[in-house]
């Protein structure tokens, strides 16, 4: 027994009836309707959802008082025997009853998968992506073109607000005083969600603000960028040297002087580094932006898409592998040269 | 004898972590003199080289820098006390990436204007001041050379030309020799003497090696865990002493 603070006994029980209230719903309305009887469980109704609810209280209410509940298990608080044996079997079913869950919830057919008609549609679809449509090359390119371009200038926009915000939200430089310690959570706040927005999401915002098109495109990527760009920028600084500041602080500088001097020439290179970097990710972020109206490759490529016609959508897909496979080649090169 | 430039009275230093790194510590320190710290490892002695400085700040007592309290300056003023006092360290602390020149003009900062020296204007009578100051220890003819592309006793001599740049009333120098070879110690050990000597720049050095202590210092200080166990002449400090200082168990290595 690990311990028996009245704290763990309550963790335990709040757990217990998550696993009560989830066992109840998982084991009716898929195992025994979806799985059993192959039929639609009734519409989840609020009166439904309040029964479900009761039964796994009382559940979690029964099993925990008997020491034997999973809750207990896990924090090690049941009673050896059978009351244990019975909280380790509800566990394993609660297991299995999640990955059944999962399976029936993504409709998961192999007979969709592997069926002859299926399988010959397959066939034919890659067989015209394997025979690329040439007589569009020039489109494509210069839609490609459209893509770098887009994404260079998203990195470009962002590179002057991400140095200020690095420096910003870099714990070690802000932590000096109340003031700037407030800012630096701000400025952490504000990267940290803008960050966990994925920029295909920027897009669909951006493209209802500015129109579809480039524009666009361009302003989802500055955004993700300033936000992931200044995190690493802000782990570089927090990992300089402290000495060289010390050194030009004990000769009297201020402290606008002690960055300049002590920290930026630390860091210099690996923002750049960073930099050259996140360009390459934009390009290969820009070709899927253009999905969802952002300009460029991606938008073509979904144009060839909605009028099936797969042999031209071949050759964009030829085409963005090999610009993204030289993009990474060329900023691995650049980078180790500036080392 | 000669007026005391420094004096400390009933310095304290507790660190956030319960560390009481110096114990009501009372030291004058006079002008010109060559003052070596010693003290085992942890015994205060960089606590104490850095409160002198304000790198770190006391917890209690007072500094008087020529008469004049200084422990509470802020801002600018406590920026022109720094001016004064010049700071090598153990790790030279250079900007390794810069050239030579660069490191060393980075010691006039803050007598510049803080934006013409963000544009890298430093003005010609500063660059001709620190290609001086580079004779001085010997490297004029490295300029333009990056500094981690020289030896450590190199770095350590620019980084005394980077002080010297300050024209400092004293210098502190943080175990200037500790990653050194012997040669090379008694090299960098020279220099400051001859700065001590030439231009009547007060030092005080904190040293691990007792026969570099006995070689250069006019007066000699011992901390145990933060507090003064001995204050004399370096000649005085005999077998009995070094074990007061050092513990029962410590031997002395010889430095040549």
């Amino acid at each position: 027994m690990a311990s028996t603070s009245p704290r763990s006994v309550f963790q335990a029980f709040v757990l217990d009836v998550f696993f009560g209230v989830y066992l109840a719903i998982t084991l009716h309305r898929i195992i025994w309707h979806r799985v059993l009887l192959n039929s639609e469980p009734n519409e989840l109704t609020m009166p439904l959802a309040i029964v479900y609810g009761s039964i796994g209280v009382v559940l979690a209410i029964l099993l925990h008082a008997m020491k034997a509940s999973p809750g207990r298990k896990i924090f090690g608080l049941t009673i050896p025997g059978w009351r244990d044996a019975l909280a380790v079997h509800m566990l394993w079913i609660a297991g299995v009853a999640t990955v059944v869950t999962s399976w029936v919830v993504t409709k998961v057919s192999l007979i969709d998968l592997f069926s002859g008609d299926r399988l010959q549609r397959a066939g034919q679809l890659f067989g015209s992506l394997f025979t690329p449509e040439f007589s569009i090359a020039g489109q494509a390119a210069s839609a490609m073109v459209e893509t770098i371009y887009l994404s260079l200038m998203a990195t470009l926009l962002a590179l002057p607000i991400t140095f200020v915000l690095g420096f910003l939200s870099a714990r070690n430089l802000m932590k000096q005083n109340n003031t700037t310690f407030v800012v630096y959570n701000l400025v952490r706040i504000a990267t940290n969600f803008t960050r966990s927005i994925e920029p295909l999401i920027w897009a669909i915002i951006f493209s209802v603000w500015v129109g579809i098109g480039p524009f666009a495109g361009m302003l989802a990527l500055m955004v993700h960028t300033i936000a992931s760009l200044a995190k690493l920028y802000s782990e570089q600084i927090e990992n300089i040297d402290p000495g060289p500041m010390e050194a030009i602080e004990a000769t009297g500088a201020s402290p606008l002087q002690v960055v300049w001097f002590a920290v930026v020439p630390q860091i210099v290179i690996p923002f750049l580094s960073f930099t050259i970097y996140r360009w390459d990710i934009n390009v290969r972020m820009a070709t899927i932006i253009g999905l969802v109206g952002g300009g460029g490759i991606g938008d073509l490529l979904m144009q060839y898409q909605g009028l099936g016609r797969w042999n031209e959508v071949g050759l964009i897909v030829l085409l963005i592998a090999a610009v993204v496979w030289l993009m990474d080649y060329i900023s691995a090169k650049v980078r180790e040269a500036i080392q | 004898m000669s007026q005391n430039i420094l004096q400390l009275r009933d310095l304290e230093k507790i660190y956030p972590n319960g560390t009481h790194a110096l114990k009501k510590l009372t030291l004058d320190i006079r002008e010109g003199e060559f003052l070596v710290v010693i003290g085992l490892s942890g015994s205060g002695k960089s606590t104490l080289l850095r409160c002198l400085n304000r790198l770190i700040e006391p917890s209690g007592g007072s500094i008087l820098f020529a008469g004049r309290d200084v422990t509470f300056l802020k801002g600018s003023e406590l920026r022109e006390y720094r001016r004064q006092i010049g700071m090598i360290f153990q790790q030279f602390n250079l900007i390794r990436r810069r050239s030579v020149l660069y490191n060393v003009l980075s010691g006039a900062l803050g007598t510049m204007p803080v934006w013409q020296s963000i544009l890298g204007r430093f003005p010609e009578e500063l660059q001709q001041e620190a290609m001086r100051s580079l004779e001085i220890v010997g490297l004029k003819d490295k300029p333009l050379i990056r500094a981690d592309a020289l030896s450590g006793g190199q770095q350590q001599r620019v980084a005394i030309a980077r002080s010297l740049m300050q024209k400092p009333r004293i210098l502190l120098a943080d175990e200037p020799v500790a990653s050194l070879d012997p040669a090379t110690s008694h090299s960098v050990m020279q220099y400051l003497e001859r700065i001590n000597k030439e231009f009547g720049t007060t030092i005080i050095c904190n040293l691990h090696f007792l026969s570099l202590v006995r070689r250069y210092a006019t007066r000699v200080v011992a901390l145990k865990g933060g507090e003064l166990v001995f204050e004399g002449n370096p000649h005085d400090i005999d077998e009995a002493w070094f074990k007061r200082i050092y513990g029962e168990d410590a031997i002395e290595v010889q430095i040549d």
